[in-house]
Formats: C-alpha cells, structure tokens, sequence
C-alpha cells in the first residue's frame, strides 16, 4: 500500500467509526425520532464543503497572483471534493426534509443558496472542460472559483439574513445536549479527515495528469529509458 | 484614473455608435421582451386579478434573457472581426476597455428596459412607477458587470452559448432575489422596500469591485 491509499483506508475506518458513533453512542431525538441522525453527516458534509470551496478560492487567488501551477491544481481538486460534499449535504438534506417538513423540497433561503452552490461550482468544472487547457482554463477557473465564493457566506447567513423553515446554527447557540455535541464533533472532525484526504488523492491524479512526476525522472536517469537500448 | 474613464467613455461611445449605425440589437431586444409578454400571457391567462402577481416574475425572466443576450453580443462582434486582440495591443489598461464594453452594454440594455417596462404597464395593467424604474436600473448595473466579465471569458471558449448563461445566471440570483422582492413590493405585495432596495446597491458595490480586479486576468489571456 502507497501512502496515498493508507490514508484512504484510514478516511474509511473514521467514517465507519463515526456511523457507530451516530447510531450506537448518539441519543434518539425526542420529537423527530431516528431520522434527526441525519443532522451529523447533513451538517459535517456542509462544512466540509465550505472548506473545499475556500481551498478552491485560495488556489485561484495565488493562481492568479503568481501562476503557480499546484495551486491550480489545489483548487481544480478542492472544487471536485467540494460539489460531492455538498451533494451529500441536499441529498441528506432532502431525505430529513421528507418526513419532518413533508416535502423533499422547499424553496427556502438556505436550500435555494446551497443549490445555487451547487451549480456554480458545477459550472467551474464546466469552465476547466471548455477551455483552452493550460493557462487559459487556470485563469477563468480561478475567477469563477473566487466569484463563486461570494455564494458561501450567503449560504452560511441565510437563516440569519431571511426568515427561513431550516433551524439555525445550533452548535455555537449551545442547544445540543452534550452527547449530541460530541457524535457531532467526532464526525465533523472525521468528514474533515476525509474531505482532506480525498483533495490530496485527486491533488496526487491532477498532477499525475499534468505530465512526468520528478520521482519518475529520476526512475529514469537512474535505470536509462525503457527506449534506450538494452544493457548486454 | 481620469484616462481610464476617457479611454472607458471612448470604447462605449464606439460600440453605442457601431449600435446605432447598425441597429441590430436593441430592436431585436425590444421584440424579444415583447415576445416574452406574449407567451406568458399565454403561459399564465392573465386576467386583471393575477397580473400583480405574475408581473414581477415575467419582468425578471424576460429581463435576465434579454442581458444574457445583450452581453453575450458585447464580446461577439469584436471576436468575429478579431478586432479585441487589436484594442487590447493599444497601450490602454484592459481594465479601462472592460470598463467601456461594459458601459457600453449596460446603455444598451437600459434601451431594451426602456421597451419593456412600458409594454409590461401596457400588457398587465401594473403600474409604471419611479420605485420599480430604480430597482430595474440598479440590478442592470451589477447584472451588467457579471454578464460582461463572464461574456468576455466564454468569448475565447468552445460552446460559448451554452456556458454564458451556466455561468452568469446562478451568479445573477442575488440582484433577482432582491429587485425581485422590490418590485413585488412596489407593484403592491407586502414588504419591505428599502432594505431590498439596499441590499440590491450592496451587491452592485461588491460585484462591481470584484469584477474590476478580475478584468484585467479575463481580457489578458
């Protein structure tokens, strides 16, 4: 096993240790019942998605001041890590929505903003297809990356801005009783593990696609091409 | 600064001129939004009852379409003639030229707003008043300096039509939800105008800053 898949396998141990978190250590919520433990993974994968989304900001910010290559490709991964993340979020969502609220759907400050989320962050990607590979996608990425950010503050205020159906912020509020709070913090701190593990593995492929990794260099000036003739 | 503003005023005076000499696109705006009336009559069967209801909505649909093929053009006649390459060779700041085509669009769509709020009181009966003009032309701004940034990006992008309204309109939705809002609120819902009304200038200031520090990395490439 490379390092690479070590971390993988140890991201998967947290989540599963944080099921068993969720479902054997967490208390059943009095009103709502088995479905509120949805809220532990629904809000970790948010906030995990917020941290992609300023990983693909700061990439395009010193993409863009100095050209350097990684931190496109930081952002490039951030923003795929991010739109799972925050598909995790409204689909987990929508399914808590169902029975507490009787629609999948409501067109409410904070879904509307996680939904406009989605798409732009989808239409950064768009952008890395269409154009021209190299320096221009870099560029347009990096700015639809850094005006897509403006949405994320937006999405984080909305319940505070609008008068909206989705709950506040409970974890800084101190409404949670403290077993809650912990299955909430151990998986928001186990999402975290993986949210980073996965840029750094989709990280490692961008720059695997970029071209010859220097170890792969030195493989060769060490042993010669597999071109070159063979040693007789 | 004052030669950024000379060299602005001069690219939009261009376009307005190149605009007036052709007459191309306001007139085919202008058809556009009236078209749009028409087929959400169609689309609602309007009566006078419901038509302060629907009319906001209509006025931002047509409206959001009418810009995202305003802009679109902004950057369409300079590609076809290669011409942008050539501005961008002047020893004028790029910042200053986005500045210009941006001027230059916004006043074009202003000519198309000024068909279709007219039509809008003709059609649905609502009322033409100062409240619903401020809001319009407030949301023109900032909608103009997204539209015209992502306008000269998709310009040098394969399947550019397709990707100018996945872009912009997500990034559009704060301007809609807010002017949006004014204008229910001034066509006689409930509400709150003047923190609509703020909110909608908040998001020109910030749209407009962030779109002069990203014009210049847009135009360069």
């Amino acid at each position: 096993m490379n390092r690479y898949e070590k971390a993988a396998a140890a991201a998967v141990a947290l989540m599963v240790l944080a099921a068993g978190a969720i479902f054997l250590f967490a208390p059943t919520d009095a009103l709502q019942g088995p479905v509120q433990r949805i809220f532990y993974l629904h809000v970790s994968s948010a906030i995990a998605a917020y941290g992609c989304f300023a990983v693909v900001l700061l990439g395009g910010a010193i993409y863009l001041r100095s050209e350097n290559l990684a931190a496109d490709r930081l952002a490039r991964a951030g923003a795929v890590v991010g739109l799972v993340f925050t598909t995790v979020c409204l689909v987990m969502g929508m399914l808590w929505a169902k029975p507490i609220w009787g629609a999948f759907w409501t067109w409410d400050a904070r879904l509307t903003s996680t939904l406009v989320l989605w798409i732009i962050y989808a239409g950064y990607l768009l952008v890395r297809r269409l154009a021209e590979p190299g320096r221009q996608a870099a560029r347009f990425a990096a700015v639809v990356g850094i005006f897509g950010f403006v949405d994320v503050p937006v999405v984080h205020f909305s319940v505070t801005w609008w008068r909206t159906v989705h709950p506040g912020p409970v974890i800084v509020n101190d409404a949670l009783p403290p077993e809650m709070l912990a299955t909430f913090l151990f998986t928001m701190a186990c999402t975290l593990a993986l949210a980073t593990v996965m840029i750094a593995i989709r990280y490692r492929l961008e720059t695997l696609a970029a071209g010859p990794v220097p170890e792969a260099a030195k493989v060769v000036a060490a042993v010669g091409s597999p071109d070159a003739e063979p040693v007789r | 600064m004052s030669s950024t503003i000379t060299i602005a005023l001069a690219v939009a005076r261009k376009d307005l001129r190149a605009e007036w000499r052709t007459r191309e696109l306001v007139p085919a705006l202008a058809q556009f939004v009236v078209l749009a009336l028409v087929i959400a009559n169609f689309g609602f069967q309007i009566d006078a009852r419901n038509a302060p209801t629907i009319a906001p909505g209509v006025l931002w649909m047509a409206l959001v379409f009418a810009g995202l093929v305003a802009f679109g053009r902004t950057f369409a006649a300079e590609r076809e003639q290669a011409s942008l390459e050539a501005m961008l060779m002047t020893p004028a700041s790029p910042v200053a030229i986005f500045a210009g085509k941006a001027l230059g669009a916004t006043l074009l769509l202003v000519g198309c707003e000024a068909v279709l709020l007219p039509a809008l009181t003709l059609f649905f009966g609502t009322p033409l008043s100062f409240p619903i003009i401020a809001t319009v032309l407030l949301a023109t701004i900032g909608m103009a300096a997204l539209g015209c940034l992502f306008a000269a990006m998709v310009a040098r992008v394969r399947a550019r039509e397709l990707l100018l309204p996945l872009l912009t309109l997500p990034l559009w939705i704060p301007f809609i939800v807010a002017g949006g809002q004014a204008v229910q609120v001034a066509m006689g819902a409930s509400g709150t105008y003047d923190q609509a009304l703020a909110l909608l200038i908040d998001f020109d200031i910030l749209f407009v800053v962030l779109t002069s520090l990203a014009a210049r990395f847009v135009l360069d490439e």
